[in-house]
């Protein structure tokens, strides 16, 4: 339709000529041929018809006046005067400029109603066209250049201006005047919509749920009032949308890491457990042959043990990866706490020579349904910490104790107590304190883990205020006692 | 444990496919009076079974081509009274189970101690050789005497009365001293083919079971939990069938 781009006051200067021309031609067929007024006045309807259909109004009003003007010059008597005699006549002209001039109106209506549709239907068309190419630029691509690109040329755009917020960037695509950044810049600062028709520059603020997020300004967008608004909503579309890409790639990407730290870990363990079983089956083998030296029997000794504890190091670190990760099942059964508390403590005697553990019972039975294994595994949590955060020939104590339904082990130990700032962060996943960084490497897991089997095994572990000493961290666990030993126990206290 | 030479040396199959493992263990078992084959697959195991007979498979579960729970399935087809013990790691309780329903007698968990595989080893090879003990319709283990005939059980001189159910579920415990029982194979064996799911019953049972016969019910001798599993029976008397120990943690 690019035909029609001569608009103005030259497409109406020139309809009006053709008009005059058309009206000049019949008057002169119609004088020549000595046609009767009804005659004349129905070939000029005609005519202002299809002068009307250029939907010019004013054009098509001329043409109306001029062809009254001819009809009373030419056909009304006195011919050749503009004088008209009858009344009658007078009466015809009258309602020929009022007919003419009511087609026009009707006719142009009309025609200019179907070409504003016509233009929305284009502009809609070259809407979806530029959304349809901004939708095939992968997401993650930044609001820079690339994404500006496809806008030139739609709406006759000859450049455009974008100002990101999020990252205070200005991004200019096609030849833009001196004005464009700062135009768009004020129209960001001010939270107003621009429009500065004499420049052909608009611009828009961009709206994401109620932020404005940046602001676009174009130059040279035709129809700026009509179209500025949906480009703006298209770049906020397309801002949106990669903020949830850029949101949910990060997630994705922590989610891919995290499994792979413990893919990798399961791995290893797995890995370390066949040449493992190699070195004890060797060293057992050795011990047990009975040729060797009391030295060297101690010797391979020291080399069985030794790797068993390689293996149970590995294999709480793949326990410990699975339990944070998945959901823990218990196997619950009637056990005897302080037996499960002096296997553990027996072991971990063994492992921290420099720090003595202590087992204080103060009530006389300790039966729990629980997972033995479990709770194993999170008792040595606690003395794992106690071990390392006290000083070093400070003794740890565990105390076990009833409380109502309920028996209680606290770990007590004498290092720095946790500052008030950490107890509500310790139990949290991959948290490490202050405290633990200086004093060595640690998953930050071990905590986490162990409270995750203490809620499975429907207890409770919490950090409790050191009371009475001023130093010192007492950790408490509790465990329910099963519902039909509740009298028994309570009978034997 | 000291090493006793076997008066009739057992034969053994090692089945595993790191080398490393299965060699030391040949050299170690023959050490100890075994005579021992090797073997790298699951395939190369059921053809070695199929050429001569073993007392014993100890085979891997973890191997490339065909696994060793297959293994095991059709070892057992061929050979039903050959003892088989499968070599899984720990916290890899589907397979234990699997294992043991393919036909398995028992595992090790790796990493394993060498007197720990030879235990296992005892346990089972007595159980596949000589069955029940030399008096026939009596069952002993430790403390407790059990007459199959007349439904009566002891412990020391001391006689103690069990309900029908409870004194099946003890009986067949006892006949499969120290060797892992599933759940569905408790189950089934003493309630019935149509049961398996029926944990608690089971759970029920044992705890009142311990309660007659365990010296600390919290702390049992006789009935061990293997977790996910099922129980195992073992006679505190017998070394070879030392409890589990917690220290592979």
């Amino acid at each position: 339709m690019q035909r029609f781009r001569m608009h103005g006051w030259w497409r109406t200067a020139a309809l009006c000529a053709l008009g005059l021309l058309g009206t000049a031609a019949l008057t002169l067929v119609a004088f020549r041929l000595r046609l009767g007024f009804g005659v004349v006045s129905f070939c000029y309807l005609l005519l202002l018809v299809v002068q009307s259909l250029s939907g010019d109004f004013l054009s098509s009003a001329l043409v109306s006046f001029a062809a009254v003007g001819c009809l009373d010059y030419f056909f009304t008597d006195p011919l050749l005067s503009f004088e008209v005699m009858s009344p009658f006549d007078t009466l015809g002209l009258v309602s020929f400029l009022l007919t003419g001039l009511i087609i026009t109106r009707l006719v142009t209506n009309v025609r200019a109603r179907t070409e504003s549709s016509r233009l929305q239907q284009e502009m809609l068309q070259q809407l979806y066209d530029l959304a349809q190419r901004l939708l095939a630029l992968e997401p993650d691509v930044k609001t820079g250049e690339q994404f500006l690109e496809p806008f030139l040329g739609v709406f006759g755009i000859r450049a455009a201006c974008l100002f990101d917020a999020a990252n205070a960037e200005v991004h200019i695509a096609g030849s833009a005047g001196e004005s464009l950044e700062k135009q768009t810049g004020e129209a960001f600062i001010h939270g107003k919509d621009y429009e500065i028709s004499g420049k052909e520059f608009s611009a828009r603020c961009i709206l994401v749920s109620g932020r404005t997020v940046g602001a676009i300004g174009f130059e040279g967008l035709e129809n700026a009032q009509l179209t500025a608004g949906p480009l703006a909503a298209l770049v906020a579309a397309h801002l949106e949308r990669r903020h949830s890409f850029v949101h949910a790639s990060r997630a994705a990407a922590a989610a891919q890491t995290e499994s792979y730290r413990t893919v990798i870990l399961d791995a290893l363990a797995h890995e370390f457990k066949t040449p493992l079983s190699t070195i004890m089956t060797a060293a057992g083998a050795l011990r047990e042959g009975g040729t060797l030296g009391s030295y060297h029997r101690e010797m391979a000794e020291t080399v069985e043990s030794e790797a068993a504890r390689l293996g149970r190091l590995t294999s709480r670190l793949i326990r410990t990866a699975r339990l944070e990760r998945e959901e823990v099942k218990p196997w619950m059964e009637l056990i005897d706490l302080s037996s499960v508390i002096a296997d553990t403590v027996d072991q971990y005697s063994r492992l921290s020579a420099d720090r003595s553990i202590a087992v204080v019972k103060e009530c006389e039975t300790s039966e729990v349904m629980a997972d033995p294994d479990l709770l194993r595994l999170a008792v040595s949590q606690l003395l794992d910490n106690a071990c390392k955060y006290s000083t070093p020939g400070s003794t740890v104590i565990l105390k076990i104790s009833r409380e109502q339904d309920q028996i209680a082990v606290r770990v007590l130990s004498d290092g720095n107590p946790i500052p008030s700032s950490e107890r509500g962060k310790i139990f949290d996943r991959f948290y490490r304190g202050l405290e633990g960084r200086r004093l060595g490497p640690g998953s930050g897991l071990g905590l986490f883990v162990a409270r995750k089997i203490v809620l499975a095994l429907g207890g409770g572990l919490d950090l409790e205020n050191p009371s009475g000493t001023a130093s010192g961290t007492a950790f408490r666990l509790v465990l329910p006692v099963p519902e039909n030993e509740r009298d028994h126990v309570a009978t034997a206290v | 444990m000291s090493v006793t030479t076997l008066p009739q040396p057992f034969s053994v199959l090692v089945v595993d496919d790191e080398p490393a493992l299965r060699k030391t263990i040949r050299a170690s078992l023959a050490a100890s009076g075994y005579t021992v084959e090797e073997a790298g697959t699951g395939g190369e195991a059921v053809g070695a079974i199929q050429r001569r007979p073993f007392d014993l498979v100890l085979l891997d579960v973890n191997m490339p081509g065909m696994s060793g729970v297959e293994a095991c399935r059709q070892i057992r087809a061929y050979a039903p009274r050959m003892g088989i013990i499968m070599v899984t790691v720990r916290d890899a309780e589907e397979d234990k189970v699997r294992a043991l329903e393919a036909g398995a007698d028992d595992y090790v968990t790796k990493p394993f101690r060498f007197r720990e595989l030879i235990a296992r080893l005892g346990a089972v090879l007595r159980r596949t050789r000589t069955d029940l003990g030399a008096e026939p319709g009596i069952l002993r283990a430790g403390a407790l005497k059990m007459d199959l005939e007349h439904h009566l059980l002891w412990k020391g001189s001391e006689q103690i009365r069990l309900s029908p159910k409870e004194f099946e579920l003890l009986s067949f415990l006892m006949k499969s001293q120290g060797v892992p029982l599933t759940h569905v194979n408790l189950l089934r064996a003493v309630w019935g083919a149509e049961y398996g799911d029926e944990l608690e019953y089971l759970r029920t049972y044992v705890r009142m079971l311990r309660k007659k016969i365990e010296d600390d019910p919290a702390r049992p001798e006789y009935i061990q939990t293997e977790p996910w599993v099922g129980y195992r029976f073992r006679d505190p008397s017998d070394p070879d069938q030392a409890p589990r120990r917690h220290d592979d943690e």
